[in-house]
């Protein structure tokens, strides 16, 4: 019967080597054999083998009930055994866990010192908020045990009992703060108490400012490094809350700083002086200054501390919290910090890239940049991407219990291993993209707040581009600053992509080089210099480098260049993602325009002729076979241009060139032009508007006209006209192909400028004065004013005078009437209608980027500078556009606040970390000094209201009687006067008072009311009518109501009556529903 | 508070499981294994806390409050004594240095119960091992970090370290100091 024990079965499985599995599972047979013997010692034998393999990840929650067997032991070895196995295996939904609670109670008023530990140590696993509160009273006479043991594990499976059931607390702490308090208590016990109180504390500083002094006293009395920890870290939280504590503290703080040899107490005071807010507290102060003088320096110290990288990388969390206050004195140790990016250990380079993202000014963004590029590019990338699924195993089924492998290791004590290599490792994918993404982030914070050089930072995205990692993989290689890249795309690469594009954007002196940059990127004979290895890393960046080479086409060093490299990329096509293959469709013809018209007045040669005709040929070629992409974005475009290039191809062909004019015998005065399809058509389908950032927020904002109805359809006969436009066009077809008439019949030139007119129009008047202006808008904020409102003010006025006429233009002034012109009205008038179109209104602030007035002067791109680094070169960064006021929304920080709003909107449905213990329920729980009277107060309070609500329910309860009562009595004057049956009656009656009994109380009267007002003219009225529903429903009244009918005895002898009266019954309002 | 303790060996092996809130089988292995695949990738010379492993790791969406942050396990800290790491998984109302003190109190509590403890004493008493962890560590506070009091507290309780018969114990001198 009994095959082994714990030792056969250990011992067992270091034996079955390969048949692990098979092996445990035999044993697991065994014991639930076992488990269910009579013997007491088979079945604590059998437990605790299940509990060792449990650790393994066998399952034995089926064994609950045994658990609760071997727990009620009254052998203690047994009994521990079975405490064991309830702490390592129960579960929140252990349904056994109800039948523990006595056994529980039992165990913790045992005589036996030992036996009051098991149960200690078991309940902060197993309870739950019900057995909290009957618990509570067996627990706290423990808090007064002879042994400190009992007592200061009393005090924490209190502490575990307010967790779940904060009300527990409220009896019990003032008995746990009378221990702390007694100085004669066992210092372990106090040490106990300190931990809880500052688990507590934080939720609630405030209820423990009354503890500062014996706290104080107990700091100072030095003695237990981890009670000193646990006390400075709750004054930290107390210091904001008592400024007058951070006088008191300072020097007992600095002595132990310089005094103790306790390195961890020693980093928690320094942890203590930052995270309680001293140092910003005492600053000003001598003492203040000096003790932020020697926190710095001793964090330095643990900095560049040999051989302990621990130290390192505690001190790298504490300037990690620093930077936010006081940034420039983290920078003084710039040098320091910076090594440790370079550190052996990820740990350490993470924390220490954390830190360096917060750290960064306008003039160590370079350095810190470089550095970091530096490290890419000397570290390699991983030699092959590792697998996560065959490295990690947490995505398969655990751990087997293996036997073990060689029992002279696991023998061996200890020493350090040596087989593992203390060589950097390569740079993991992720760490990688991490550290592109700091980078970016870095460079670009606040719309490039720090950034000095863009040419540089161009060739930093480009160089970045290089080290994308090849797989794509998401970053945040433990980080914490995981929110911010949430919104990324995935692939890192596209962030480069879009960084570049950005740049090419919002500041317009460096486009040339970012223009160059893309050139340079696109350019298929340098190709494997980027993207080296076959997996996509950094390609996604093509598809921003395509679209800036289009959209600056005419800033490219050599367009053709770039063409021929879209061009040749069909030899390819199967490796580019169809997104960047969109992006070079649309690439293709602006790049086309401007090579088409680069001349523009150029006479029509047949040169001219033959090179645009073999150029739309090459063109043609290459979108093809595109046009069976099986991307369908892919596939429209290429089908879009593809016709384009066709019309293209046919106005050149058909137009006469100079050389035919002369062959011709024409004017030799007159120079043939090209066709208008070539040089106006095509580059007025890609030259609009130049492109501006806009704000994520600009739309939101844009606000809804007055008196637009979306709802409503814009032309109500709409079915109408379609019809007749069907009938129309079936006649008129020659008439109405303006397509037809556009392309074939020569236009006049004004058709192609005003072409583009109306649209352009509407948003942006191409003035070029007010042009230059708006290009030049370097940042603009909500608070700050326009630079120039009387300028906007006049070209409002213009603008208004241009379209007054205009149907479609909504003038705000007009619109918004004659208001009283208050704050609040300007922020109505200036977020209403037509000026939100107006782009010249967004304020323009300039860009400083020194503390000087430097004037945003547009910076004309010249071909010969571009090279030339200067050492201080003013860029504009255009930024955001969007729309004042409507929303609070700072537009800069749109994206921010985006995310802010949807962590909020989060935070309600927050899932709780895995292992976490909630404690939120103590914050609402107060403790503070006069807690026995508040307590008392509440208390009474709580008492109060359950008494009134009793009260309230009595006095229900009594309207509901006495309202049955008058019904009654109402039916009883009824019943002589027309001979009906009362007894249908008197079952409606029981159902609505039964009914009642459980509604709300509020409809009561209401209800009775309206059952009278039915019982009074029901009888004479509305009878008939309701008799049919009655009788459906009567059935089902009988049978339900008959139990209730008879309590009321008088109405019994009536009730066989009932059924053969039914048919004039009354009043059934209530019955049927 | 403390959240977890957790002692395996070099294969990942589990020694000691200890969860301060109520874990699903399945999920407590699949955090095991998750931070042996962490620790057993540092080389000896990094420090010794771990980036969370992705269990752990916040739901990227909700970076509510820091007062919410404190209940939830951010830290992660291990030491490596020959063939075992210990692991503890801590709130950031610990402190990372000392949570390593504590684990050496918890390996030289050990070692004064077994004289030269090794990994064999642990797998074959490992219910000591617990009642150890129960004398320092009550609902995931420390109650004790006196090396002295841990031990009389597991002698008082009668659980007497049994070596295992039959075991050959080799070369267990140098301690388990030599160690980190």
């Amino acid at each position: 019967m009994f095959e082994k024990d714990i030792y056969q079965l250990i011992r067992g499985l270091r034996s079955h080597k390969g048949n692990e599995r098979e092996y445990i599972q035999d044993s697991l047979r065994e014991c639930r054999r076992e488990i269910k013997s009579q013997d007491m010692d088979h079945k604590a034998t059998a437990l605790m083998k299940l509990v060792y393999l449990e650790m393994f990840g066998h399952d034995m929650s089926w064994a609950s009930f045994n658990v609760l067997e071997v727990m009620s032991s009254p052998k203690y070895i047994q009994k521990r055994v079975g405490y064991l196995a309830a702490v390592q295996s129960f579960r929140p939904d252990t349904e056994v866990l109800m039948l523990a609670e006595n056994l529980l109670k039992k165990d913790l008023n045992s005589p036996d010192k030992v036996t009051i530990g098991l149960p200690l140590g078991a309940i902060p696993h197993v309870i739950n908020a019900s057995m909290a509160n009957s618990l509570l009273t067996d627990l706290i006479p423990r808090l007064s045990h002879s042994l400190p043991a009992i007592r200061k594990k009393t005090i924490v499976t209190l502490y575990r009992l307010a967790l779940v059931y904060p009300e527990t607390l409220r009896p019990a702490w003032p008995k746990i703060k009378d221990r702390l308090l007694d100085e004669n208590e066992d210092p372990s016990v106090t040490a106990a108490i300190v931990n809880v109180v500052c688990e507590l504390g934080w939720r609630r500083p405030q209820d423990f400012l009354s503890l500062a002094p014996r706290l104080f006293e107990l700091l100072t009395a030095g003695g237990n490094n981890w009670m000193a920890i646990k006390i400075i870290k709750l004054f930290s939280t107390l210091t904001p809350l008592e400024p007058r504590l951070v006088k008191k503290l300072l020097p007992p703080l600095t002595s132990i700083i310089k005094t103790t040899p306790a390195m961890s107490l020693l980093y928690e005071c320094i942890n203590g002086i930052i995270q309680g807010g001293i140092m910003e507290a005492a600053e000003g102060t001598t003492d203040g200054d000096e003790v932020a003088r020697l926190c710095l320096s001793k964090l330095r110290a643990m900095l560049v501390v040999e051989g302990d990288p621990n130290l390192r990388y505690v001190a790298l969390l504490a300037f990690a919290k620093i930077t936010s206050s006081h940034a420039e004195l983290v920078s003084q140790h710039q040098d320091v910090i910076l090594e440790c990016i370079d550190d052996a250990d990820i740990s350490i380079r993470t924390r220490a890239l954390d830190l360096v993202v917060d750290m960064i000014n306008a003039n160590n963004l370079q350095t810190v940049v470089e550095r970091l590029l530096k490290q890419l590019r000397t570290a390699g990338k991983a030699p092959e991407p590792t697998d996560p699924t065959t490295e990690d195993r947490g995505t398969h089924d655990g751990i087997v219990p293996r036997a073990d492998e060689d029992d002279e290791e696991m023998q061996a004590s200890i020493r350090p291993k040596e087989q593992k290599p203390n060589t950097a490792p390569p740079l993991p994918d992720d760490y990688r993209t991490s550290v592109i993404e700091r980078i970016l982030e870095m460079c670009s914070r606040a719309t490039y707040a720090h950034m000095s050089d863009f040419e540089w930072y161009i060739g930093v995205l480009v160089d970045l581009v290089k080290q994308c990692p090849s797989s794509p993989a998401t970053g945040n290689f433990g980080s914490h600053h995981t929110t911010a890249s949430k919104d990324r795309p995935p692939n890192v690469a596209d962030a480069v992509g879009a960084e570049l594009l950005n740049v090419a954007v919002r500041v317009k002196a460096v486009r040339p080089d970012a223009a160059a940059a893309a050139q340079n990127l696109l350019s298929s004979d340098r190709r494997p210099d980027f993207f080296p290895s076959a997996g996509s890393g950094g390609q996604a960046v093509l598809a921003s480098a395509a679209f800036i080479a289009g959209e600056y086409a005419s800033l490219l060093p050599d367009a053709e260049a770039v063409l021929t490299s879209l061009l040749q990329s069909s030899a390819s096509t199967q490796q580019l993602q169809a997104s960047v293959l969109a992006s070079y469709l649309q690439a293709l013809p602006k790049l086309f325009a401007v090579l088409t018209t680069r001349d523009p007045h150029a006479p029509w040669t047949s040169t001219r002729r033959t090179t645009t005709m073999l150029l739309i040929a090459r063109i043609v070629h290459f979108l093809e076979p595109l046009t069976l992409h099986p991307d369908l974005d892919v596939q429209e475009r290429a089908v879009e241009y593809l016709d384009l290039m066709r019309l293209a191809a046919e106005a050149a062909a058909s137009q006469q060139t100079d050389d035919d004019e002369e062959s011709g015998g024409g004017g030799s005065s007159y120079a043939a032009e090209p066709p208008l399809l070539l040089t106006q058509a095509i580059p007025s389908l890609f030259s609009g508007m130049e492109l501006n950032p806009v704000a994520h927020a600009a739309l939101r904002k844009v606000p809804q006209p007055e008196g637009l109805d979306l709802a409503a359809p814009i032309n109500g006969s709409l079915q109408m006209l379609l019809r007749q436009a069907d009938d129309y066009d079936t006649d008129t077809d020659e008439a109405n192909d303006e397509v037809y008439k556009f392309y074939y019949d020569k236009p006049s030139s004004s058709v192609a400028a005003g072409y583009q007119r109306p649209a352009a129009e509407l948003l942006e008047p191409p003035t070029s004065a007010s042009k230059s202006k708006a290009a030049s808008a370097s940042y603009q904020d909500a608070e700050t004013e326009p630079l120039d409102r009387e300028a906007a003010e006049r070209k409002r006025a213009e603008r208004r005078e241009r379209y007054k006429d205009d149907p479609y233009y909504i003038d705000s002034e007009r619109a918004s009437g004659t208001s009283t012109p208050t704050p609040m009205h300007n922020i109505l008038r200036s977020s209403s209608n037509g000026e939100e179109l107006d782009v010249d209104a967004i304020p323009v602030m300039e860009l400083q980027l020194d503390s000087k007035d430097i004037p945003a002067a547009p910076r004309a791109p010249s071909a010969n500078d571009k090279k030339k680094k200067r050492p201080r070169r003013h860029f504009e960064i255009a930024g955001d556009e969007t729309l004042e006021g409507g929303d609070d929304m700072p537009s800069v920080s749109s994206s921010a606040s985006l995310s802010s709003k949807a962590t909020a909107g989060a935070r309600g449905t927050k899932k709780p970390s895995l292992l976490e213990v909630d404690s939120s329920g103590l914050s609402a729980l107060s403790l503070s000094d006069d807690a026995a009277a508040r307590s008392g107060a509440t208390g009474r309070f709580d008492v109060e209201r359950r008494q009134a609500e009793e009260e309230e329910m009595a006095r229900a309860i009594r309207e509901v009687e006495r309202l049955r009562l008058e019904m009654q009595r109402a039916q009883e004057r009824i019943q002589p006067r027309g001979a009906l049956a009362e007894e249908g009656v008197v079952v409606t009656r029981k159902k609505v008072r039964k009914k009642k009994k459980v509604d709300t109380l509020s409809e009561e009267p209401a209800a009775a009311a309206a059952d009278d007002d039915d019982g009074e003219e029901g009888g004479t009225a509305v009878k008939k009518k309701r008799r049919k529903k009655r009788k459906e429903g009567g059935e089902d009244s009988v049978a339900s109501e008959k139990p209730a009918a008879d309590e009321r005895d008088s109405e019994v002898p009536v009730k066989p009556k009932r059924k053969k009266k039914r048919q004039v019954t009354f009043d059934d309002d209530d019955t049927v529903e | 508070m403390i959240n977890a303790v957790l002692v395996f060996n070099n294969n990942g092996q589990p020694r000691l499981t200890k969860f301060y809130t109520q874990l699903d089988t399945a999920v407590q292995q699949r955090l095991l294994s998750e931070i042996f695949t962490l620790v057993s990738a540092r080389p000896n010379s990094a420090c010794n806390f771990l980036p969370l492993p992705p269990l752990l790791a916040p739901s990227t969406s909700s970076s509510s409050s820091t007062a919410e942050q404190n209940d939830a396990p951010s830290l992660v800290t291990y030491r490596h004594y020959a063939t075992l790491y210990f692991i503890l998984i801590s709130t950031s109302t610990e402190s990372p240095l000392a949570l390593l003190d504590l684990i050496q109190v918890f390996v030289e509590s050990l070692d004064r119960l077994f004289e030269n403890v090794c990994e064999l004493d642990l797998i074959f008493n490992f219910e000591t091992l617990h009642a150890v962890l129960g004398e320092m560590i009550v609902g995931g506070v420390v109650v004790e970090t006196g090396l002295e009091k841990v031990v009389e507290g597991v002698k008082a309780q009668g659980r007497v370290a049994k070596r295992p018969v039959n075991e050959g114990r080799v070369g267990l001198t140098q301690g388990i100091w030599a160690g980190r």
